[in-house]
């Protein structure tokens, strides 16, 4: 009888482990799929701003500071390795694309160009798809970081060798809407 | 921790089982029902002896042979329902795909997107219904196909911040996949009362020109609409208003914007939310219910049970307490959306710069530009030009007429040596016989030339452009509006002789060009156009489309407001 409650308890602590782990290594691909998706959206990013320039220049070449300061600090984001260099260097851009459109807010005739329209737009929506992918990223790590440290997940996270993630941040609160300049 | 994915499957399935359950069990009491009256009736009527022999029940073994029939036809019923749904529903609809060159359109894109991001990269596709109506709806399908449509009238009124917020909404129902169930469930009746809606608006129209001949198939129409529509309303008890609450959370939870979404949510309550279309019937798939339902805005038992969505009061204080702002703050938005600036375009430059000089045979002439080269016969790469700035090259020097040239060209030899007119590649002014030149307008690209201003449009970028309000209109745009719209009072139908007007070809068609018909826009909106009836483009003269926008503008403002 005994030996039946026992085997009863070990089938069932086998399957316990073996659904708390598969949840677990879901949990680690969507974090790493979350992470993927950012990385794509800043490399649109980084693709797009050289044609920005390039279309600023012809209008207010006069504004040299500016123009540098945002090239500079894509060649910084693009150099970045780690998560944290990554973070301060993409902030650092976004400061710097906020004060060229602030800039271009004088000039109607860059404001009416069209391609520089179609840009904005689209480094808008850039802007935002980074913002949700940090979002959907954040949300899942702290999905999984929570699971890695509450019990019973633990137990199976320490044999399995799971590791808790790293938050991609958030400069400031505002950030978010930051390159929403009205056109 | 998001509505788990364990609870949505069991959900999803359970009320797409209940859903299929439901319709056998409709079957077979219809069945039922008939086979009864049948087997009494015909007792009755074929005994020898004329008594009544009591009522009689159906045996066990009918009763199941109901069942098995009523079985078979509610799954022919249901396959055919759920057969190719989100094209067909579509159809219903009238939606279009996004168009590549209208700035709106891309915009809507890159928000789909957007959103589609911050689910975690659900692949989902968008497109648009050409209509005034404020409204959007999320499909999908048992084949995975997802869509998310929006009408044009909202793309055109809601802010980029509001229209993430609404398209968060409807992701929502797309990832929870309460869509799926919503739209199977409405597909069964509501698609084909969709359809029978279209075909008897369709003769309402001719009804008093050959009303023997259709009326009978009218009457049939009504009645098979009556039936279908009393049976949708008894599937809608599967359809829970409580999902519009659900998918309005997620919807926060995706685009973290709850103040946005009720500000979207109020203006569309405030606008015309697309009553009295096609699509109005399948309800349930939209972010608020096209027809003004009094049951929709009630509450209690019964509302519960057969309304598709919730008090619109209801979801603006769940989300204004999240946003912890309040109605007087949507009402201020909502005015002030509709005073919105205006971009001014009479200011902007004419889309096409005369900036080169050319030198004919010693003498410098012009200015020229661009397109008014393109005319000139005599131009070669070997022509002088002078530039705006001063400096003079040759033509092959000059990129922008070398390119012109090239184009020109071409054009010339696929006329292959019939050469009429050497200018046939390009769309040609109806009057002056120049090159059109494209110009961004409200959003999408018109075709207008830069000496008289005559526009050439596209019959669906004229709807477009009607809905949209970008642009401010001149004060003599204004003037003129108001006085076609006094004319209209004394207005008598022969007041142009169509038969000696001059007529144009319309000049994008292949050969041979068809003539255009002159018309009215239509007869409540009395502006002149020419119309293509083969490809529906649609020609305007100098202002005439902006006239038409400022008429239909200050109509629909004078509907909303007053």
């Amino acid at each position: 009888m005994i030996g039946w409650i026992l085997l009863g308890l070990i089938v069932f602590a086998v399957i316990a482990f073996v659904s708390i782990y598969n949840s677990l290594v879901t949990l680690r691909e969507n974090v790493r799929n979350g992470w993927s998706q950012i990385d794509v959206q800043l490399k649109r990013r980084h693709d797009l701003i050289p044609n920005l320039v390039e279309t600023a220049k012809g209008y207010i070449s006069h504004e040299r500071g500016t123009l540098e300061a945002v090239i500079k600090a894509r060649q910084q984001a693009v150099n970045a390795t780690s998560i944290k260099d990554k973070q301060e260097a993409e902030n650092f851009l976004s400061g710097t694309l906020r004060s060229l459109f602030a800039v271009a807010e004088n000039y109607p005739n860059l404001k009416a160009d069209t391609q520089m329209r179609q840009l904005h737009e689209e480094l808008t929506s850039t802007e935002n798809k980074i913002a949700f992918a940090r979002q959907y990223y954040n949300d899942e790590v702290n999905r999984l970081n929570v699971a890695i440290q509450s019990f019973p997940s633990n137990i199976v996270a320490q044999v399995g060798g799971f590791q808790k993630s790293e938050f991609f941040g958030i400069a400031e609160a505002t950030e978010r809407d930051a390159p929403k300049v009205q056109f | 921790m998001p509505y788990s994915f364990t609870q949505i499957e069991k959900d999803k399935s359970r009320t797409i089982g209940m859903v299929f359950a439901f319709l056998v069990l409709f079957y077979f009491l219809a069945g039922w029902t008939i086979a009864l009256v049948v087997k009494n009736y015909f007792f009755f009527e074929s005994s020898d002896e004329v008594q009544f022999r009591g009522f009689a029940g159906l045996s066990l073994t009918e009763t199941l042979t109901a069942l098995g029939i009523a079985f078979g036809v509610g799954w022919l019923h249901w396959t055919y329902s759920v057969h190719d749904l989100v094209p067909r529903s579509l159809r219903v609809l009238k939606a279009e795909p996004l168009s590549p060159n209208d700035t709106y359109h891309q915009m809507l894109q890159n928000i789909i997107e957007e959103v589609s991001v911050a689910t975690g990269g659900e692949k989902i596709e968008g497109v648009v219904v050409p209509t005034m109506a404020m409204n959007a709806f999320a499909l999908s399908d048992f084949s995975g196909r997802k869509v998310i449509g929006v009408t044009e009238g909202l793309l055109a009124r809601l802010s980029r911040a509001q229209l993430e917020a609404v398209i968060g909404h409807e992701a929502a129902h797309i990832v929870s996949e309460d869509c799926l169930s919503t739209t199977v469930t409405t597909s069964l009746f509501a698609l084909v009362n969709g359809m029978l809606n279209g075909i008897s608006q369709m003769f309402r129209y001719r009804r008093s020109r050959d009303r023997d001949s259709l009326g009978g198939f009218i009457t049939v129409i009504f009645l098979i609409l009556m039936v279908t529509r009393f049976i949708s309303l008894l599937f809608r008890m599967f359809i829970s208003r409580q999902r519009e609450f659900r998918a309005d959370a997620m919807a926060v939870r995706l685009t973290r914007d709850p103040l946005s979404l009720a500000q979207a949510l109020y203006a569309i309550s405030q606008r015309w939310r697309g009553a009295g279309l096609a699509g109005e019937e399948l309800e349930a798939i939209f972010i608020t219910n096209p027809k003004l339902s009094a049951l929709d805005e009630s509450e209690g038992l019964w509302a519960d049970l057969f309304s598709t969505h919730p008090p619109i009061r209801q979801r603006l204080k769940v989300l204004l307490d999240l946003a912890k702002a309040d109605v007087q703050q949507l009402e201020d938005n909502f005015r002030a959306q509709l005073n919105r600036p205006r971009q001014d375009i009479s200011s902007t430059p004419a889309p096409d710069p005369r900036e080169w000089m050319l030198n004919r045979e010693g003498q410098w002439i012009g200015p020229y530009s661009l397109i008014q080269i393109a005319t000139q016969d005599w131009v070669t790469p070997e022509t002088w030009v002078k530039k705006a700035n001063g400096s003079v090259v040759q033509v092959f020097d000059d990129p922008a007429i070398l390119e012109l040239l090239r184009q020109k060209n071409q054009a010339q030899n696929k006329l292959n040596g019939q050469g009429q007119v050497a200018l046939d590649g390009f769309n040609l002014c109806l009057r002056c016989r120049l090159p059109l030149s494209d110009m961004h307008y409200e959003g999408t690209i018109i075709k207008k030339c830069s000496t008289c201003g005559g526009a050439l449009v596209k019959e669906n970028d004229v709807q477009r452009i009607i809905i949209r309000e970008d642009v401010s209109f001149s004060d003599r745009v204004k003037r003129m509006a108001e006085l076609t719209a006094q004319s209209m009072k004394n207005w008598e139908p022969a007041q142009t002789d169509l038969k000696t007007a001059q007529l144009y070809k319309c000049p994008t068609c292949p050969h041979p060009k068809p003539t255009m018909i002159r018309m009215f826009y239509t007869l409540a909106y009395p502006v002149e156009v020419d119309k293509c009836l083969y490809c529906g483009q649609m020609w305007f003269d100098q202002d005439e489309l902006e006239i038409l926008q400022c008429l239909i503008e200050k109509n629909t403002k004078q509907g909303s407001l007053e």
